[in-house]
C-alpha cells in the first residue's frame, strides 16, 4: 500500500496539472471570444458580396437561353470525376476530438466516393497535413521552366495531396486565403477538377456546431449552402461544451446580427437603375471569385472559433477530472493515514496489555 | 432627402472588418476604368475598383487616405459603400515589399510569353505595387 508521503506527492502533481489545464481553458476562452468577434466582423463583407451578386443575376442576362444555366465557367457542372477536397483542421492538439472528427468526416468522404473518382486534397492546418501526408502521396509537379509552366506528373494513387497550408489558421489573413481560393478557381476553370468540397467545423455558437462537407464549386445557388454531409455533435458533447462555456464566461447565444445583415443585404440591391461603370457581365466575372474566396474565408474563421471552443471544452473536462482525482486521492490518503494511526494505537494498547 | 450639410454616408468594408463608417463631404474612388469623385446626390452607380487610393474628404476626424486594391463600390445619392479586398493606410505600406512585388510583377510580365492570362496577372501585380508605391511616396 502506498504510504502517505507518496500520496501527498501525487496529489500535488495532479494539482499542478489542474492549474495548467485551467489556465489553458481560460486562454482558449479568450481566444474563442476574439475569434467569434472576428467572424462577426467578417460578416458584412461576405453578405454584401452575396447580395450584390444576387441582384446582378436578376438584372442582367447571364443565363444561357438553351440550357437555362448561368453563363460562367464557375457555374458549369461536369460529371464529378476529379474532386478537390479542402480539409480544414486545427494546427494544435489538446482540443478533444476536434481534429479527429474533421479527419473522420474527410476519410468518410474519400472512402464513400465511387471507385473511379480521383481526389485531390488541400490540407489546411498542421493536423490535417500530418495525417494526410502519412496516408496519401503528394502530387508531383514538374519544375517550371521558361518555356513551359509546371505540369503535374502522373498520378501515383487515387488520392493525392496537392498542397498544404500549415499555420494558415494561426494568423488568418485574407490575402493567403484568397490566394488559395484563386488557385482552386484556376484549377476548376482549367478543368483540372470537376468539383470542390470543403470539410470544416461549422460554428454558430458553442452549443450549435457541426462538422460539414460543403460543396463550394461548381456554384449552384448564390447565397445558400450546399451541404454534402454533416455530423452533428452528440447532445452530451454539446452539454459539456455549454457547461465549459458557462464557467469560462463565454456567451452561449448566437450574436444578434440581424440588423447588420439587413444593412448588408441592401448593398447593390437598391431599387434604382444603377449606372454600371463596367459591363455587368464583367462585374459579375470579378465578383464570383470574390464570392468563393469569402466563402472559404468564412469557413476558416468558423473553424478557428470551433477549435478554440473544442479546446476550451476539453480543458474544462480535464480540469474537472483532475478535481475528481484529487478528491479521491485525498480520501484515500486520509484512510491510509487513519489506518496507520489505528495500527499504532493497537500496537501500543496490545503492548500495554501484555505487561 | 437632403439635409443641410449634404453629407455622404460612407461605409468602408474589407473582408476582415468594417474599417470606416462615417459621413464625409466627398469620396474619391479608384475605379477600374478611371478614378471618380463622388459628391452628395450622385446618380446610383456600381463600379469595380482597381488599385489606388480611396480619399475621404471632410470626415469628422479629418481627411483620410486608404490604399486599396481591387474591390467594388456602390454609390447611391446619399450613401457610398466601398468593398475593398485590401486596404492600407499610407503609413502601413511596406515600401520594400511593394518594391519586391513590383519586381515580381515585371518578372511575370517578361516571362508571360503568349499567354494572355499571364499578362493580365502580371498587370494586376504591377498595378497593385505601383499604386502602393505612389501612395507611400506621396506621404513622405
Amino acid at each position: 500500500m502506498a504510504n502517505v508521503l507518496d500520496l501527498r506527492r501525487r496529489i500535488r502533481s495532479v494539482k499542478n496539472t489542474r492549474q495548467i489545464t485551467k489556465a489553458m481553458k481560460m486562454v482558449s476562452a479568450a481566444k474563442l471570444r476574439r475569434a467569434q468577434e472576428r467572424a462577426m466582423s467578417a460578416r458584412p463583407y461576405a453578405k454584401m458580396i452575396a447580395s450584390v451578386l444576387e441582384s446582378l443575376t436578376r438584372r442582367i442576362d447571364i443565363f444561357d437561353e438553351t440550357t437555362g444555366n448561368l453563363r460562367h465557367p464557375l457555374f458549369a457542372t461536369r460529371p464529378e470525376k476529379r474532386v478537390l477536397l479542402v480539409v480544414v483542421s486545427g494546427d494544435k492538439g489538446f482540443a478533444g476530438a476536434f481534429n479527429a472528427n474533421i479527419l473522420k468526416a474527410a476519410f468518410h468522404f474519400i472512402d464513400g466516393s465511387e471507385a473511379g473518382k480521383e481526389i485531390d486534397i488541400e490540407a489546411v492546418g498542421r493536423k490535417s497535413r500530418d495525417t494526410m501526408r502519412r496516408r496519401f502521396p503528394a502530387a508531383e509537379y514538374s519544375e517550371a521552366t521558361d518555356e513551359a509552366p509546371s505540369v503535374r506528373g502522373p498520378r501515383k494513387s487515387r488520392v493525392e495531396l496537392t498542397g498544404d497550408h500549415p499555420g494558415m489558421l494561426l494568423k488568418l489573413e485574407t490575402s493567403r486565403v484568397y490566394e488559395l481560393a484563386g488557385n482552386i478557381i484556376d484549377r476548376y476553370e482549367r478543368e483540372e477538377i470537376d468539383a470542390a468540397y470543403i470539410v470544416y467545423n461549422e460554428f454558430k455558437s458553442v452549443i450549435q456546431q457541426r462538422v460539414v462537407v460543403e460543396k463550394i464549386l461548381p456554384l449552384v445557388k448564390i447565397g445558400g449552402q450546399e451541404i454534402a454531409a454533416s455530423t452533428e455533435q452528440s447532445a452530451e458533447e454539446l452539454a459539456r461544451a455549454g457547461q465549459a462555456a458557462a464557467t469560462a464566461g463565454v456567451s452561449l447565444e448566437e450574436a444578434d446580427t440581424r440588423e447588420a445583415d439587413e444593412e448588408a443585404r441592401k448593398f447593390g440591391t437598391a431599387n434604382v437603375d444603377y449606372i454600371y461603370e463596367q459591363p455587368p457581365a464583367q462585374l459579375f466575372d470579378a465578383l464570383l471569385p470574390q464570392y468563393i474566396s469569402s466563402k472559404l474565408f468564412h469557413a476558416m474563421t468558423e473553424s478557428v472559433a470551433a477549435e478554440h471552443a473544442a479546446r476550451m471544452t476539453a480543458m474544462d473536462s480535464a480540469t474537472n477530472n483532475a478535481s475528481d482525482m484529487i478528491d479521491s486521492l485525498t480520501l484515500h490518503m486520509n484512510r491510509v493515514r487513519q489506518a496507520a494511526i489505528t495500527k499504532e494505537i493497537i500496537e501500543i494498547v496490545s503492548g500495554a496489555a501484555a505487561l | 432627402m437632403a439635409d443641410e450639410s449634404n453629407q455622404l454616408r460612407v461605409r468602408f468594408v474589407t473582408p476582415e472588418r468594417v474599417l470606416f463608417e462615417s459621413t464625409v463631404a466627398a469620396v474619391e474612388l479608384p475605379g477600374r476604368s478611371g478614378a471618380l469623385e463622388v459628391l452628395y446626390g450622385h446618380a446610383p452607380l456600381l463600379t469595380e475598383l482597381g488599385a489606388g487610393d480611396v480619399r475621404l474628404h471632410g470626415a469628422p476626424d479629418g481627411d483620410a487616405i486608404y490604399n486599396v486594391s481591387w474591390g467594388f463600390a456602390e454609390v447611391l445619392p446619399e450613401r457610398v459603400t466601398i468593398l475593398a479586398n485590401d486596404a492600407l493606410k499610407p503609413g502601413e505600406i511596406d515600401v520594400n515589399r511593394a518594391n519586391e512585388q513590383l519586381a515580381r510583377g515585371n518578372k511575370l510580365w517578361s516571362e508571360a510569353g503568349d499567354s494572355e492570362a499571364a499578362y493580365d496577372k502580371a498587370l494586376t501585380v504591377i498595378a497593385e505595387a505601383e499604386a502602393k508605391l505612389a501612395t507611400a511616396a506621396e506621404k513622405h
